[in-house]
């Protein structure tokens, strides 16, 4: 552990008054970080691996009905139910990054974290990834392909804070705000996805968590979420 | 790697190339020629562990964006949008997302074939030093019988052959898409033309409006441009402190943006018309004017009945539309698509007439560039044509008119009486299958190109596209091709090969005024590939625009329906567009947006409809129109009117690779041939039935994470 630790806390703000449920970071996510696509029958079995999903529940009756869409990824808890249970200290906090990881060449995959987790963040390898060549060309060199029984879950797509911080470092100065995105908020189209660094009042994330229109997801189990929601207006309970 | 170069410095250049945006390739392996070579002969430009980053254009559909590809070691990695390019600002949506998935497919075709039609046991590899004088020598075919029929993508390759068949004497190019019907481009142009007097497709300013009524548009989706569309729209919702837009989406089957909308008002299929007049009578009228006659013509109390709406809503509604300052209306294309879309199209753009928002901030613009047409009746006549024995040559690019066109028009029956069918296709999709050779071009991540005509931009673009990699197989760019077999059939143009094409159509862009210039031609195409295209910096929108004085055709009511036996169909497009991004397997593993469904067709229905008639989710139903059938799973979907039905369009493939084959239906089979005034097809007043098959097939969906195979 490094003698004195860097005291960036990553947080991700989404605003659901601008997100549409168009799946664009589900996808994004996946081509990033190497995420396996399962097919039609695990999907079925409920073994689709989606590191951030789209939660659409019906709200309403014909002819007032409508979705409210919820883009759930893991929340990177400060007290992270999944990692105290995990034998093998498989999920780590890492200290300098203040997110939760998973360690996946100690997994042996036990899945009590996925069974603690609140938020249904982790997803489980029920096979080995089964990408055809040459379609493996694609995979991210900078992201491990994880293999049958392991678990996994969004990471903030810390390969590119740390490219990020790399790049500041190289050039002596200090990391900007915006300067790092991970995949699904490069992607969004409709910009509800914002992130950044939250130890720092003047961050674009740190300023839009504080709108009153801000809550956490199930902020009563104590998890302390680095995910901050902004309700829709109108709809989503806004 | 020289040893002069210290550790330190190595990180500095590694970190150089870590910013996306900040250093964009603007030479190395663009000079002119790709020249395949193995890795072990690295270039310069390509270190080991150093990303490299390439500027291009997505062709994933017509809109255009920009795109920023991440490679390393000669491998498309990432693909982002490009932050500088005034269509999407640096976003991009899943199809674009996914798109070297369509570049490391394993079931391209990986060099020119003789197809013979499918019949496997003729079939033969060939090369491209026999197809260059087949291609030479179908091109001295009487000059009459020779046809293309062309894909919305690329623009520059539309803009070669538009040349060739010229010199040639051939009819001009067609350019299809099924995503194109169902967006129902020319229908809009042509409204627009009659609406405003200039044939250009309409802008909306979608950011800046207030009170935004859609109708039938899904701009969030697939509609035109969805990328630049939902940046707007998360604009429109909280860009601006203090005011927040209101959006109301009229359609019968709640889309993804309907489901956006704040208001969705589920009217029956074919009475938008109906309710855009009445509600242009009734904002005219609560703004203290004379509304149009056309408008006058109808009574909106009998409107909201026929329509199915409360009288009070539709009033509400109106007040609403007229006190705004920023109102709009968005024709789109569920509603145009109809006999009357024309005029449904007229009756909706009329409203934003009514509330003057013409040439205003958060109104309609017109788009500086003529798109060209794609009309239906034009490939009609071509399949007459080919029924006629009147075509000896069909050239086919970027489209796959066997899968996307509606069945009944008989196109793969037609093709059968053409002598010779060459396909340009990367994939081998029924069209393909049903070609005498395949000429395969370079995938979209391997060629050159520029797509000029982007629907939504705000300004005049020319988007560039160029390799990102080194070809993956003995593939060749279809304007070589044809160049090459012009030249040897003694018409040649006059150019070289695609790049010096591409050159010679931007020169004049040097001095056009645009956001960079350059002295002479290889400077300026440097930079054209480093920034990925060429636009002017300020916003170029025709604000001079003015209603025409046009009148609009009396509507008809909505059919009538036999119910709980006929139903009102619609079909839709999804995330897999055209039916092209099927073989993508991360397109299909996306759950739909408002189903949570993958990987298969299903059949919406209300929940109520269903009980009615005893059906239950993933039922096998057969659903028929008058043009034919199709089976699929039910899905019981709560947000549509319980007359209607519908199916998304995209699957169903017979061909196209190991992830598209055997997988859902094709609605094709379900649509008319017909047509509305500007051409487009008439794909949204289907009637349709319905009967239960006694057959169970669960849909893959993501709602349940608990699965929905039971028990396991």
């Amino acid at each position: 552990m490094a003698e004195v630790s860097i005291a960036e806390k990553w947080g991700l703000v989404v605003d659901q008054d601008r997100c549409t449920g168009c799946n664009a970071c589900v996808v994004a996510c996946s081509m990033e970080n190497n995420v396996p696509f399962t097919g039609e029958d695990n999907v079925a079995f409920g073994r689709g691996t989606y590191w951030i999903y789209n939660k659409r529940m019906w709200e309403g009756e014909y002819p007032r009905v409508a979705p409210a869409f919820q883009p759930v990824m893991c929340q990177q808890c400060g007290s992270a139910p999944c990692e105290p249970v995990c034998p093998t200290f498989a999920a780590v906090h890492s200290e300098e990054e203040q997110i939760n990881l998973q360690v996946y060449i100690r997994c042996i995959g036990t899945r009590y974290c996925a069974n603690n987790c609140p938020y249904h963040a982790r997803q489980f390898n029920f096979q080995d990834p089964d990408i055809p060549e040459p379609m493996n060309s694609y995979l991210n060199p900078d992201v491990t392909v994880r293999s049958k029984g392991v678990m996994e879950k969004c990471t903030f797509c810390v390969q590119r804070i740390v490219g990020g911080r790399q790049t500041a470092s190289a050039e002596d100065r200090p990391l900007r705000d915006g300067e790092v995105t991970p995949a699904c908020v490069a992607a969004c189209p409709s910009g509800a996805l914002v992130f950044g660094d939250l130890s720092d009042p003047n961050s674009r994330v740190s300023q839009m968590a504080q709108n009153e229109r801000q809550y956490k997801l199930m902020d009563e189990l104590g998890t302390k979420p680095k995910v901050t929601y902004l309700k829709g207006g109108g709809r989503n309970g806004g | 790697m020289s040893d002069k170069i210290t550790r330190r410095d190595f990180l500095k250049i590694a970190g150089a190339g870590a910013a996306v945006s900040a250093v964009l390739t603007g030479c190395g392996p663009m000079s002119r020629y790709i020249v395949r070579r193995p890795y072990t002969e690295m270039p310069e430009y390509n270190q080991t562990g150093l990303n490299t980053y390439y500027a291009s254009t997505c062709r994933e559909c017509a809109a255009g964006c920009g795109i920023i590809v991440r490679t390393k070691e000669g491998r498309a990695i990432t693909i982002e949008g490009n932050p500088q390019h005034p269509l999407n600002r640096g976003r991009l949506c899943a199809r674009g997302i996914t798109a070297q998935q369509g570049l490391y497919n394993p079931d391209r075709v990986i060099g020119p074939i003789f197809q013979a039609r499918g019949a496997a046991g003729r079939q033969a590899k060939t090369t491209w030093d026999e197809t260059i004088p087949l291609v030479s020598d179908a091109l001295k075919s009487p000059a009459d019988q020779v046809a293309f029929l062309m894909g919305t993508a690329p623009d520059h390759l539309y803009d070669l052959v538009n040349e060739l068949t010229t010199a040639i004497g051939a009819p001009a190019p067609l350019r299809y898409s099924a995503l194109a019907s169902f967006e129902g481009r020319t229908t809009l142009q042509e409204a627009a033309n009659r609406t405003f007097g200039k044939p250009a497709l309409p802008y909306f300013d979608l950011a800046n409006a207030e009170v935004v009524f859609s109708f039938g548009a899904n701009f969030l989706e697939t509609w035109l441009s969805p990328v630049s569309y939902s940046a707007a729209y998360g604009d429109m919702r909280q860009a601006r402190p203090t005011r927040r837009g209101y959006l109301v989406a009229f359609e019968p089957r709640q889309s993804l943006t309907g489901g956006n909308a704040d208001e969705w008002i589920p009217i029956k299929p074919g009475s938008e018309g109906l309710v855009a007049l009445a509600l242009a009578r009734l904002v005219a009228e609560a703004r203290g004017e004379a509304p149009s006659a056309a408008a006058r013509s109808v009574d909106p109390t009998a409107v909201a009945e026929a329509a199915g709406i409360e009288p009070a809503k539709l009033a509400e509604l109106a007040r609403l539309f007229a006190s705004s300052e920023h109102s709009l209306a968005i024709p789109g294309g569920g509603a145009i698509g109809q006999h009357q879309g024309l005029a449904i199209a007229q009756a909706i753009l009329q409203l934003n007439v009514v509330v003057n928002n013409l040439g205003m901030i958060g109104g309609v613009f017109l788009t500086t560039s003529e798109q060209p047409a794609t009309t239906l009746t034009e490939v009609s006549n071509l399949v007459q044509k080919m029924n006629n024995s009147q075509v000896k040559v069909l050239f086919i690019h970027g489209t796959n008119p066997v899968f996307e066109l509606p069945k009944v028009l008989g196109f793969a029956e037609a093709l059968a009486k053409v002598p010779l069918v060459i396909s340009f296709a990367t994939f081998p999709d029924e069209t393909a299958m049903f070609s005498d050779y395949i000429l395969p071009d370079h995938s979209p991540l391997e060629s050159f190109g520029y797509q000029r005509l982007l629907a939504a931009a705000d300004r005049p673009v020319y988007s560039s596209i160029q390799p990102v990699v080194a070809p993956l197989y003995d593939t060749r760019a279809t304007a070589d091709v044809l160049l090459a077999a012009a030249a040897a059939a003694g018409k040649p143009l006059p150019y070289t090969d695609e790049v010096d094409f591409v050159q010679q159509k931007i020169v004049p862009l040097i001095s056009a005024g645009g956001f960079y210039s350059a002295p002479e031609i290889q400077t300026f195409w440097s930079r054209w590939l480093q920034y990925g295209g060429w636009w002017v910096t300020e916003q170029g929108l025709d604000a001079d625009i003015s209603a025409a004085s046009g009148s609009i055709a009396a509507f008809n009511d909505p059919a009538a329906l036999e119910e709980d036996k006929q139903f009102y169909l619609v079909v839709y497009p999804t995330q897999l567009g055209d039916g092209a991004g099927a073989n993508r397997p991360w397109l299909q593993e996306m759950p739909d947006p408002m189903t949570t469904l993958t990987w298969n067709t299903w059949v919406e229905i209300n929940p109520e409809t269903a009980d009615k008639l005893g059906i239950h989710d993933d039922d096998v139903v057969r659903v028929t129109t008058p043009f034919g059938a199709v089976e699929a799973s039910v899905y019981r979907y709560p947000a549509i009117r319980p007359d209607t039905i519908a199916i998304p369009f995209g699957q169903g493939h017979t061909a196209l690779g190991r992830w598209a084959e055997g997988r859902g239906a094709n609605p094709a089979a379900l649509l008319p041939a017909a047509v509305n005034e500007a051409g487009d097809l008439a794909f949204s007043d289907v009637t349709a039935s319905i009967a239960l098959t006694g057959k169970r097939r669960p849909l893959a969906r993501v709602e349940n994470r608990g699965g929905v195979y039971g028990e396991h």
